[in-house]
């Protein structure tokens, strides 16, 4: 694995902390109080090319590659993870059709997704432990009209915003999670309804609800990929969100650490500035440590990704090991700030709850250690 | 779930009642909306909960520390916020018992008795760790002192009837110079500056108190002048278990919060989730009873009149820690519903835990001062010689 980035990249990554310097640092706290969808960053932010920075240029992608794809993200998540995670879930339904749709889906969808004219979205959670299985999950009937969907998809982030989003839906209640097949449903369908938003901890502004599907009907053609392909879908995509997700991470902890460090420097107890003590040395090196090796373990993942070689275990890897610190980093950095850092008045509070998003969200608790597992015994 | 007497048991059973009937259904709301409820009080008035601390010769109910330990634990259970404001009341009372004389306890003891709310004023803006670098002044003048200075993050500061305030009588002296008083609401000059918005435990009462020219009377002086220190610090050793209580009692209900979603989402008993979850699940209960049990074998010295600074220190440390770790497990374990729930709350509020009452890396400098510390018959014989 290569660690540089390429001048390209780089430039990419500092454009993005410009523009996230520019455009979110003023919008951030706000934000975070209103939950308000930011509908003005987004198109700015689709200026930026941020909505297609991987798919490919025949579709009006940037074609940046996925290593650029996690500085952007990382850089935007140092000034508001909420707008950074409105563009990884409309990421990865543009992932997922570009991966496994058709000449003809790809056309269709790929380049309003690349300029941002339409937001994606990627429903696959469900109230019941498993896609497929729950009392109210998504089912898929075929009929003459075409396929019809009913049912529950939990917790869709960008819900209500996207104009298109894939859905995993059931084909055979019988076979439950194994029947699972992916749909390209567009966000006007008659039938389908958003639900209540969440009132969610951090990440807020991206929005985050409950869809209900009602006969809905869709054509043959928005099948994605094959008839029961959906397991292996939603895993590869998955990992992808696993890789971005980490990125976020990244991101909220770099923030979070430089923030602590000048905060230490000012802050004067005991006759001295705070950050002559080695306890809170130690607290910032550790917690600086923890994010320079996530960092790269996200760059190797995404280059994995990037260079199309298998990334799974290498994605799962990065989000076991920050599971693993239970956001360690944020939860330190809070520390080193006390009692300042406690109060919604300073951005720490912020940054502990979007990382808790960040870390803890978007698969079973146990699922990194399950691929990364199986990977070894195979 | 270490021995409890019957008493202890029945006190523990009527406060879960309590707690179920007027802390968990309200919790979520004025988390939201950032405010204690009245009701609250009410309800907390009618229980005699602020009595529990109070000695019986003053009115009180004079439980024992542990007994009050399961109480808090109790609170803590249904929100560490309104737990909060209801053991920072509690622990207000804690420097009039350590320095309070036979008037000063009846003045302080009596508004709590009927329910009235008290706080606790130590901390200021350049003093948080560093408690000694409090410029607050209280000047004699005549059979008076008078109070000028700021301090912050003081919880009940909003609504408390009494205040126990500390200021310096001898500036020159630094935390030598450091006294406590009692202070009532409504002397000229005593205001309230800005209320605090906290990451967690937002039904609970964070302001700053302003003291310009506040004068109160010689006799609210506790113990002598310049005694602030050491009874600021026996108040935080009676303090700090309390915090680690309320940090179990978030510990539990995380626990309890996990199992429930659980069996919720895996129902058909052949469809159960996988070790790597059992093994948290494991291992969230041995971290809560191990916190419980540091914290009952504390309460178990205090009454005993044991010294016991080093394991107030102690359970606070490790009770605060597990319930931050605790609580972002569960979050986890939870995912997208833990996030989106009251799960997320009690993440929120464990994370004071490890802040107030004394950071847990001041704690662990307590630590590990007395594990570095000679032995005490080393000391002795050294003297001998």
């Amino acid at each position: 694995m290569s660690i540089h980035l390429t001048e390209e990249q780089q430039l990419i990554g500092k454009n993005a902390q410009g523009f996230a310097k520019e455009y979110l640092d003023p919008i951030v706290v706000e934000l975070d109080h209103t939950a308000n969808y930011p509908a003005d960053v987004v198109k700015k932010m689709a200026e930026q090319d941020f909505m297609g920075l991987f798919l490919p240029g025949e579709y009006g992608g940037a074609e940046a590659g996925y290593v650029s794809f996690v500085e952007v993200v990382e850089n935007l998540s140092r000034s508001c993870a909420a707008a950074a995670s409105i563009v990884v879930n409309h990421s990865l339904a543009a992932y997922a059709i570009n991966r496994w749709g058709t000449p003809a889906q790809k056309k269709e969808y790929l380049p309003n997704l690349a300029s941002g004219k339409t937001l994606g979205g990627f429903a696959i959670f469900e109230n019941g432990p498993t896609p497929g299985v729950g009392p109210d999950a998504l089912k898929a009937e075929k009929k003459a009209e075409g396929w019809v969907l009913n049912g529950t998809k939990a917790y869709v982030r960008n819900a209500g915003k996207a104009g298109v989003y894939v859905v995993l839906a059931c084909t055979d209640p019988a076979a439950g999670a194994k029947a699972l097949t992916a749909f390209i449903v567009n966000g006007n369908a008659v039938g389908l309804t958003v639900g209540e938003l969440k009132e969610t901890m951090g990440l807020r502004g991206c929005p985050v609800a409950d869809m209900n599907f009602e006969n809905v009907i869709v054509a043959e053609a928005a099948v994605l990929g094959a008839v029961n392909e959906g397991p292996a879908i939603m895993a590869e995509t998955l990992a992808v969100a696993a890789i971005a997700e980490a990125a976020q991470t990244v991101g909220i902890g770099q923030a979070a650490v430089e923030h602590a460090a000048v905060y230490s420097k000012s802050r004067v107890q005991f006759g001295r500035p705070i950050s002559t003590l080695q306890a809170i040395q130690t607290l910032l090196a550790e917690t600086a440590t923890d994010c320079h090796l996530a960092r790269l373990g996200v760059h190797h993942a995404a280059e994995l990704l990037e260079a199309g070689e298998p990334f799974q275990v290498e994605a799962a890897m990065v989000k076991q090991f920050l599971a693993r610190l239970h956001s360690k980093m944020l939860l330190d950095t809070v520390q080193v700030e006390g009692g300042f850092g406690y109060s919604e008045f300073m951005p720490l509070p912020r940054l502990f709850r979007d990382i808790a998003g960040t870390t803890l969200l978007d698969s079973p608790a146990d699922y990194p250690d399950k691929t990364i597992a199986a990977a070894l015994l195979a | 779930m270490s021995i409890l007497t019957p008493e202890q048991k029945q006190i523990q059973q009527a406060t879960r009642e309590f707690v179920a009937k007027h802390i968990i259904p309200v919790a979520a709301k004025y988390d939201k909306t950032c405010d204690f409820h009245p009701a609250i009080l009410e309800a907390a008035r009618e229980s005699k909960i602020f009595a529990m601390a109070v000695p019986k010769e003053y009115g009180g109910l004079g439980y024992d520390a542990l007994t009050q330990a399961v109480v808090l634990e109790e609170w803590g259970y249904g929100c560490s916020g309104i737990g909060t404001t209801l053991a920072a009341s509690v622990l207000s009372m804690d420097s009039v018992l350590v320095a309070g004389n036979e008037e000063q306890k009846k003045k302080f003891f009596e508004p709590m008795v009927r329910g009235e709310i008290g706080s606790f004023g130590l901390t200021e803006p350049g003093a948080g760790s560093d408690a000694g670098a409090g410029k607050t002044t209280a000047t004699k003048e005549g059979d008076e002192y008078v109070i000028n200075g700021t301090k912050c993050w003081i919880t009940n500061g909003g609504f408390a009837s009494v205040y126990v305030i500390y200021a310096l009588t001898d500036p020159t002296k630094g935390m030598k110079g450091l006294s406590a008083f009692i202070v009532e609401k409504g002397r000229p000059g005593f205001t309230i500056g800005t209320v605090d918005h906290k990451l967690g435990i937002r039904s609970s009462n964070t302001v700053e108190l302003l003291f310009k020219d506040v004068r109160i009377p010689a006799s609210n002086l506790l113990g002598k002048e310049g005694e602030g220190m050491k009874i600021a610090m026996m108040t935080l050793d009676m303090a700090r278990p309390a915090i680690a209580a309320l940090s179990v009692g978030i510990c539990q209900r995380a626990l309890d919060e996990c199992v429930k979603h659980l069996q919720q989402r895996f129902p058909d008993p052949k469809v159960q989730p996988g070790q790597t979850l059992q093994f948290k699940l494991a291992d969230m209960r041995i971290e809560t009873e191990a916190a419980r049990e540091l914290l009952h074998y504390t309460m178990r010295m205090r009454d005993a009149g044991v010294r016991y600074s080093v394991e107030s220190a102690e359970c606070k440390t490790y009770a605060g820690d597990m319930a931050m770790k605790i609580t972002s497990q569960a979050v986890s374990l939870m995912g997208s519903y833990g996030y989106t729930s009251e799960i997320s709350k009690l993440m929120r509020d464990a994370k004071i835990m490890q802040i107030y009452e004394g950071t847990n890396q001041i704690q662990r400098l307590v630590i590990s001062r007395a594990v570095l510390a000679p032995a005490p018959a080393a000391t002795a014989q050294k003297a001998g010689k």
